[in-house]
């Protein structure tokens, strides 16, 4: 039995799991077990076509379950939206777990019958740019790739014929690859408002990189881990004092980094020309809508005030539907960039999100999905 | 002909119990406030959506006052709370947005202040004079 506020080394029992694994398939086994014993009627996985391409599913089989594991950093998909009003179990880098819980604020989900097993991320790459600098930096054919990892802040990828090749990851966000600019200035590695908080951060010695870092978080996640362990599922062990700090320090030197690129990407703008820069990147806007489509916060549906009070005959200097956006993100916008990486005539949206955000977050002292407790502000600066 | 003073277009939000009074007030005691201002009466501040105000500015509005009851006196208990929560966003908004701060302003206004009422005008109206038309005014529009 595990209790709430453990942290725990852990692997999955099962070899095949173990080794697909990115590291020792814990979650993988997790959500099998979840889902084997009647916990949850679905977990949302990620069905790979490629290894630039997956599409989320939700998935009652247990074999297909266990035949997701393994990382994919060129998929930056959030899955928040997908759990709605359902009884699942989900996996989620931390912008997908903040994503559910800002939902769950909003009253779009009940996360009484759903599980987050939350992964520790240090940033996705997009798939095209990915692509892009496959030919470019690495010489190598897209097609030709079967796997890729990320090691000592190198990126390294294999090809079919065995070759491995290397390259350090600042010099490829020199260059304008890498990790995607939302991902760089992310202020949030550890997903800690999931139940779980998984992680390879903090596996050392004979386990490095066939085991996971495992934070028991919450009821929820003591009853996921358990029932894992019950059916024989996992194993685990509680983490040393040598685990936990190193965790912890890689975490801090992430967020060092993040802060760095946060002052690099947000440069001040003076006051006389922001308008006229907000205007111009919102010229190019061809109304098709799908920032907001796949928005893991946005949660007035179908009907919302952004949709229906903008019209195309309109002839304003800012279209109705951004001025709306860009309020009601300033206090729910987690940055994770979906909406930049959507928008077909590359308007650098997240950054002009989180330009508004950044103050409004920073004066409230809030951080939106990092837990259940703050609801939305207009409920917490009434009482 | 003299070309003539441009005058500004101030959209202002009052409350149906209190600055509607006021603005009614500074009727009735003859207090001399400039015609900018066009008036939009909500039966409580509280049902000020930004986009009300965001809508104003887009339309072509140079200035936007969200005006209502002094706080702990509204007609519907908590309504100018609401409005105020909604204005500090709205505040920080147009503030990142690169519009002068002054052209957003909030003021609570009871039915008897009708000076204050027509000064607040006025002072608006001065400043706006000042700092001319809005650069989110559409073209066509003056």
């Amino acid at each position: 039995m595990v209790e709430v506020g453990d942290r725990l080394l852990g692997y999955a029992t099962d070899p095949n799991v173990r080794s697909k694994g990115a590291s020792g398939g814990l979650v993988t086994a997790v959500l099998a077990a979840a889902l084997e014993k009647g916990l949850v009627e679905g977990v949302v996985i990620l069905k790979r076509i490629d290894e630039y391409e997956a599409v989320p599913v939700i998935t009652d089989d247990v074999q297909e379950v266990l035949s997701s594991g393994g990382s994919m950093h060129a998929v930056p998909v959030n899955l928040a939206k997908y759990v709605v009003g359902k009884k699942v179990a989900m996996p989620g880098k931390p912008c997908d777990v903040r994503g559910v819980i800002e939902q769950a604020k909003r009253n779009s989900v009940d996360l009484s019958n759903t599980y987050i097993v939350g992964l520790n991320c240090g940033g996705s790459m997009h798939p095209v740019l990915t692509k892009e600098m496959l030919i470019k930096m690495y010489e190598i054919d897209p097609e030709d790739v079967v796997g890729e990892e990320i090691e000592k802040g190198k990126l390294i990828f294999k090809t079919k014929s065995g070759e491995e090749k290397s390259i350090s990851i600042d010099k490829l966000e020199e260059e304008g690859y890498g990790r995607r600019e939302s991902c760089r200035y992310c202020d949030v590695k550890i997903p800690v408002s999931a139940d779980l908080a998984c992680g390879n951060w903090g596996v050392i010695g004979e386990l490095a990189g066939n085991a996971t870092f495992c934070e028991v978080m919450n009821e929820k996640g003591k009853l996921l881990l358990d029932t894992a362990i019950e059916a024989g599922y996992v194993e685990v062990r509680p983490a040393d004092e040598k685990s936990i700090s190193i965790r912890e320090k890689v975490n801090s030197a992430m967020l060092k980094l993040g802060d760095e690129w946060k002052e690099k990407v947000f440069d001040e703008i003076p006051d006389k020309d922001r308008l006229k820069y907000y205007i111009d990147q919102f010229a190019d806007c061809i109304d098709c809508g799908a920032c907001k489509e796949v928005c893991p916060v946005c949660s007035c549906g179908p009907d919302s005030k952004c949709t229906m009070f903008h019209s195309l005959a309109d002839n304003y200097k800012m279209s109705m539907y951004h001025m709306v956006r860009l309020l009601h993100l300033s206090d729910s916008c987690i940055g994770c960039g979906q909406c930049a990486d959507v928008c077909p005539v590359d308007i650098p949206v997240t950054t002009i999100f989180r330009r508004f955000a950044n103050p409004a977050q920073k004066n409230r002292n809030y951080m939106p999905g990092m837990d259940l407790k703050r609801p939305p502000f207009l409920e917490v600066m009434l009482k | 002909m003299a070309e003539k003073e441009w005058e500004p277009k101030i959209v202002a939000f009052c409350c149906n119990w209190c600055s509607y009074g006021g603005a009614d007030t500074a009727g009735m005691g003859r207090f001399q406030q400039p015609s900018s201002l066009r008036i939009i009466r909500v039966m409580c501040s509280g049902r000020i959506d930004p986009m009300h105000v965001f809508n104003a500015f887009l339309e072509g509005a140079d200035a936007v006052l969200v005006t209502g009851c002094h706080l702990g006196d509204c007609h519907y208990v908590n309504g100018n709370y609401k409005a105020e929560v909604r204005y500090q966003f709205l505040e920080e908004m147009v503030k990142q947005l690169g519009l002068e701060p002054e052209r957003l302003q909030l003021n609570w206004i009871s039915a008897s202040e009708g000076e204050k009422f027509a000064n607040f005008v006025r002072d608006v109206t001065a400043k706006i004079k000042e700092l001319g038309p809005s650069p989110l005014k559409p073209e066509g529009v003056n």
